[in-house]
């Protein structure tokens, strides 16, 4: 018994890593690219780490790409507005729910680990729909 | 009403600009769908799962068209040409008790340390693993030592530490399974992602 609560706390101990808060990367961009987190305009530099409520903004001729820890991919393209509304994942069940929203622009992306843990456990709303995403590649176009 | 006052009931709703989807297959050719769960805040149903496909959204029941020869616009492409590329695996493999990766992992090491140096803004995630020798608090300890272990070579090699993680799974996730104590050479590895 004894031995079996200090296995408990030694998983309790590995569960616990402040560092996953993280959810994306910033893996390229070119021109008018920003990270909007909160009050605070971050240029959005290769490398940038991406946090749940960030929104992603590109001006004409700006563009950026990111990589998810649940292995989803997004591109942004030029004069977009983008907020990753929700992002939960559990890395160990593979397990998640994913919520983006596309205000203006264009977005591709193609589907993780989320979107294949549960039916629309991944989804994308514009401005006139909600989507259930499963399991593809696709682009979400939304005019100004 | 007039076609001047319906243009400016859409500026003003931001509805009637439609927003569209193309739907691809994957990299691996699979075919997957998207659900139109809801149109202008209604419950809806339809399904688009034609590959290769554009759709209008904001109609309860979208209609879909194939690319055709048009293909994707210019701007389409362009977009798709800017995806991250996909994560890549790699598996090193430990003798028993030991953190130093096998004679053969050695060249695994190589071509990881090659790959994330091939990516901007790369992440990369080591995961430790151990056979079932052993209790299951000294194989956490292990799995998450080989995990540093990997993890300290590539910042050996240059790599800022602020890029990876490392976690130990102990004995949790066999690649084969087996019972308890036994020793077993395919379950004694550290997995990384690169992304």
């Amino acid at each position: 018994m004894v031995r079996r609560i200090l296995a408990a706390a030694a998983v309790a101990s590995l569960a616990f890593s402040p560092a996953h808060a993280e959810i994306a990367r910033i893996k390229s961009s070119t021109g008018a690219a920003a990270i909007e987190r909160g009050a605070n305009h971050i240029p959005a530099s290769p490398g940038l780490q991406i946090n749940p409520g960030d929104r992603l903004v590109t001006g004409k001729g700006g563009r950026m790409s990111l990589s998810f820890i649940d292995n989803t991919r997004f591109a942004v393209g030029p004069n977009s507005n983008v907020a990753v509304n929700e992002f939960q994942y559990d890395r160990t069940r593979q397990k998640g729910s994913f919520v983006t929203q596309v205000d203006r622009g264009s977005l591709a992306v193609v589907s993780g680990k989320i979107a294949k843990s549960g039916r629309d456990a991944m989804k994308v709303r514009t401005p006139n729909t909600l989507l259930g995403v499963r399991g593809t590649k696709f682009i979400v176009e939304v005019p100004e | 009403m007039s076609w001047p006052r319906l243009a400016a009931a859409c500026l003003l709703l931001g509805g009637c600009a439609t927003s569209s989807l193309v739907l691809l297959p994957d990299d691996e050719g699979h075919q997957g769908q998207v659900a139109v769960l809801e149109t202008d805040g209604k419950p809806t149903e339809a399904v688009i799962s034609q590959g290769n496909s554009r759709t209008k959204l904001g109609d309860p029941t979208p209609s879909t068209q194939p690319l055709g020869n048009k293909g994707l616009k210019a701007q389409e492409a362009a977009l798709l040409t800017s995806l991250p590329p996909p994560a890549k695996s790699f598996v090193l493999y430990f003798d028993l008790g030991t953190v130093t990766p096998t004679p053969e992992s050695q060249a695994v090491l190589t071509a990881l340390r090659a790959e994330i140096a091939s990516r901007t803004g790369p992440q990369v995630e080591v995961t430790g693993h151990t056979d079932t020798v052993g209790s299951e608090a000294d194989n956490d300890r292990l799995s998450q030592q080989r995990a540093e272990e990997v993890l300290n070579w590539l910042a050996s090699q240059g790599f800022d530490r602020s890029l990876m993680s490392a976690t130990g799974r102990g004995e949790r996730e066999l690649k084969q399974p087996t019972m308890d104590n036994i020793s077993n050479a395919a379950n004694r590895r550290v997995e990384v992602i690169v992304r």
